[in-house]
């Protein structure tokens, strides 16, 4: 661009703030047509099998025996030098009970889990905009194919909702110039999201959330990860719902042999503080610790541990979405045949200790096998 | 105002920094450099450069990179495009200059005929990435490295040309004694892991007619090690090089059913063996392998 003709001014101010920002774009083609952009499909079986059945839980879980877990639709490309747009349709199994004849219904959902247009226009910054997983925490970040379990943990399903918080919204990622990865991440939803914790009645109470990252390379072989994120917004029961998190993740894989050999220690917290109208304020707050060691080149054992403490709830006033006062525990232990990277199957074992349902039963013990394809350009994971 | 005369003085000045995705790229960058560049490298020449992972501490690396060189053809795919994008560097966009993929530009080998699916295992469709164990192609990307390292430095474009050309003419020369060398062992065919070597043997007049595992990427199994040993047997091979990033069990299994057979663990990397500095020390130490074992 030739500003050296353009009088003084603000006009001049403006092209050359605009040629700052759409100059150097940072974008990356990866699909070899122009006409079509990168696409993948994954898809996860599940056979199912627990002591409670699914009339138990009268909600949507998933039932016993074999079943489509989830299936995803990823489409990405660059939109032009600027953006890129990231597209991701999940097809699932929704269940409704039927009290009337105490059976449960099973249709069919396809919804967009994320749909964002992401730029790296001015450096040193990512820019999304669009329906996204919020940046609260480590797991909460995972598309369901890349659980480590086949289960989120107890802290994401029971204090982020079923769908974890998902919703529209405009974020900024920015890398803070230090010696070692630090990444802030400062975002705001519409609060009109999936989630009730966040879903205000009245339209413009927004939602912000933020994430600071850092990561350390101890040696070469082994990194530590340390995270702190911070929610706040309106809910839908009256009050504001605050969460706050930290996670620690520790990742070791030899620089020598690590085809076969690597292991993963992860810790991560969330409290949430819900107020009632009329109820006052529920509090939750757990712990995940999980661990993962790989001991041949496609497997893997994996054994986690949780708590879910629950105090302050009055369920007799939301009754719909009010936690029952309790405190939960759930071990699960898991072992992995990654076939490769585009394939894997694990057997898993998940015993939980909680509120009893309706039952009359407080212990529930289940067994998954759980199988997983991908096909196509799939997006890499995070690391 | 003379401040900022000086910054920009400075700036224009500043040392090219560059992050290489392996060993092989860094020790090639430094050849040609001259000590004019700062260099860093992503891979250890002990890993597997397919399956790196994309760490966090790697985009800091990118951060202010002014260029990052690949081998392309697929063997990052994985996990330098998210590297790149992770490091917020407008510099590094694919198609600017920041970013140089060489594989594609050096006449590559074992170009897929037709459509390939993943049925076929870890299959590269650009051809192998592996380039950076054949001599002559490696003084051909020291020509394309010099290139664009004195476009992004002009006031040194020079001496990276001059560079390059030594470094050029100097494994030109070592590969007629390699292949004088390779010659006398009267080894004709060698069978490897992966098809890492395929470039090393392919100059050297070496064939590589079966791989240990069974399709790119997809770990040995007891059926086709049985196949491998008939392949040996009927082709009389006598040789099998595991490169060191995989486990040298199943090459230790396959020369017990081959009478007279031997079995040698190999660097494919600079760095893959501490005292291995240099892509031609790496070269050497492969032709010396095949040497002491070719009795």
């Amino acid at each position: 661009m030739q500003l050296s003709c353009i009088p003084e001014g603000p006009l001049k101010i403006i092209l050359i703030l605009t040629a700052l920002l759409f100059g150097p774009a940072l974008t990356f083609a990866q699909s070899n047509s122009l006409k079509s952009p990168n696409i993948s499909a994954d898809a996860l079986f599940l056979y199912r099998q627990s002591n409670f059945s699914k009339e138990d839980f009268e909600d949507s879980s998933p039932r016993n025996g074999l079943d489509l877990q989830e299936a995803e639709l990823a489409f990405y490309a660059d939109v032009d030098p600027y953006s890129r747009l990231n597209l991701l349709l999940s097809v699932h199994p929704d269940y409704e009970y039927l009290a009337a004849t105490h059976r449960i219904k099973q249709t069919w959902g396809v919804e967009p889990e994320e749909l964002f247009v992401e730029s790296g226009h001015v450096a040193g910054v990512t820019l999304r905009l669009g329906k996204f997983k919020a940046a609260f925490g480590k797991h909460g970040l995972l598309h369901t194919h890349a659980y480590p379990f086949v289960d989120a943990p107890l802290i994401n399903s029971s204090l982020l909702g079923a769908e974890g918080l998902n919703d529209v919204g405009a974020s900024a990622a920015v890398l803070i110039p230090l010696s070692w990865y630090s990444e802030l991440t400062l975002q705001y939803l519409r609060g009109e999201g999936e989630n009730y914790e966040f879903h205000s009645p009245t339209p413009g109470d927004g939602v912000g959330v933020g994430h600071w990252k850092n990561l350390w390379d101890l040696c070469d072989s082994t990194t530590v990860e340390v995270g702190a994120s911070y929610a706040r917004g309106n809910n839908d029961l009256g009050g504001v719902t605050t969460l706050s998190g930290g996670d620690l993740t520790f990742k070791w894989r030899p620089l020598s042999g690590g085809r076969y050999r690597s292991g993963i220690l992860a810790f991560e917290y969330i409290d949430r503080a819900q107020q009632q109208l009329g109820a006052g304020t529920e509090r939750g707050a757990g712990l995940s610790s999980w661990v993962q060691f790989q001991f041949a080149e496609r497997w893997t054992a994996k054994l986690r541990y949780e708590t879910l403490k629950v105090t302050g709830s009055d369920a007799g006033v939301n009754t719909e979405h009010s936690l029952a006062n309790a405190l939960s525990a759930k071990t699960t232990a898991a072992l992995q045949f990654d076939a490769t990277e585009f394939s894997f199957f694990r057997l898993e074992y998940e015993r939980l200790h909680g509120p009893a349902q309706s039952n009359g039963l407080a212990n529930e013990n289940k067994i998954y096998l759980q199988a997983n394809f991908t096909i196509g350009a799939h997006p890499a994971h995070s690391y | 105002m003379k401040i900022f005369l000086l910054f920009f003085m400075l700036a224009a000045h500043a040392e090219l920094k560059v992050v290489t995705t392996t060993a092989d790229l860094e020790a090639l960058v430094t050849a040609v450099a001259g000590g004019k560049v700062k260099i860093d490298a992503i891979a250890r020449g002990t890993q597997d450069p397919h399956s790196i992972e994309a760490k966090p501490s790697f985009m800091v690396k990118m951060r202010n990179a002014d260029l990052v060189i690949a081998h392309g053809l697929e063997l990052e795919a994985a996990w330098v495009v998210p590297l790149i994008q992770g490091s917020r560097n407008p510099k590094l966009a694919v198609g600017g200059k920041g970013f140089l993929e060489l594989g594609d530009k050096l006449d590559p080998i074992e170009i897929p005929k037709g459509g390939v699916t993943r049925a076929e295992g870890d299959v590269h469709p650009g051809g192998n990435p592996h380039f950076t164990l054949d001599p002559l192609r490696l003084g051909k990307a020291a020509g394309l490295v010099a290139e664009r390292l004195g476009e992004l430095d002009t006031a040194n474009r020079e001496l990276f040309k001059k560079n390059a050309a030594v470094f050029h003419n100097r494994l030109a020369e070592k590969t007629k004694d390699w292949k004088t060398r390779l010659e006398k062992t009267k080894i004709k065919q060698i069978v490897t892991y992966h098809k890492t070597l395929n470039y090393f043997l392919d100059r050297f007049g070496i064939q590589n007619p079966i791989q240990l595992e069974p399709r790119p990427g997809i770990p040995p199994t007891a059926a086709h090690l049985m196949e491998v040993v008939e392949t040996m047997k009927k082709n009389q091979v006598r040789l099998v090089l595991v490169e060191n990033l995989y486990d040298a069990k199943a090459g230790e299994k396959v020369i017990g059913d081959v009478p007279g057979a031997k079995v040698a663990r190999v660097p494919v990397s600079v760095g893959g063996e501490p005292e291995i500095k240099t892509n031609e020390q790496l070269l050497e130490k492969l032709v010396k392998t095949i040497e002491e074992n070719s009795h």
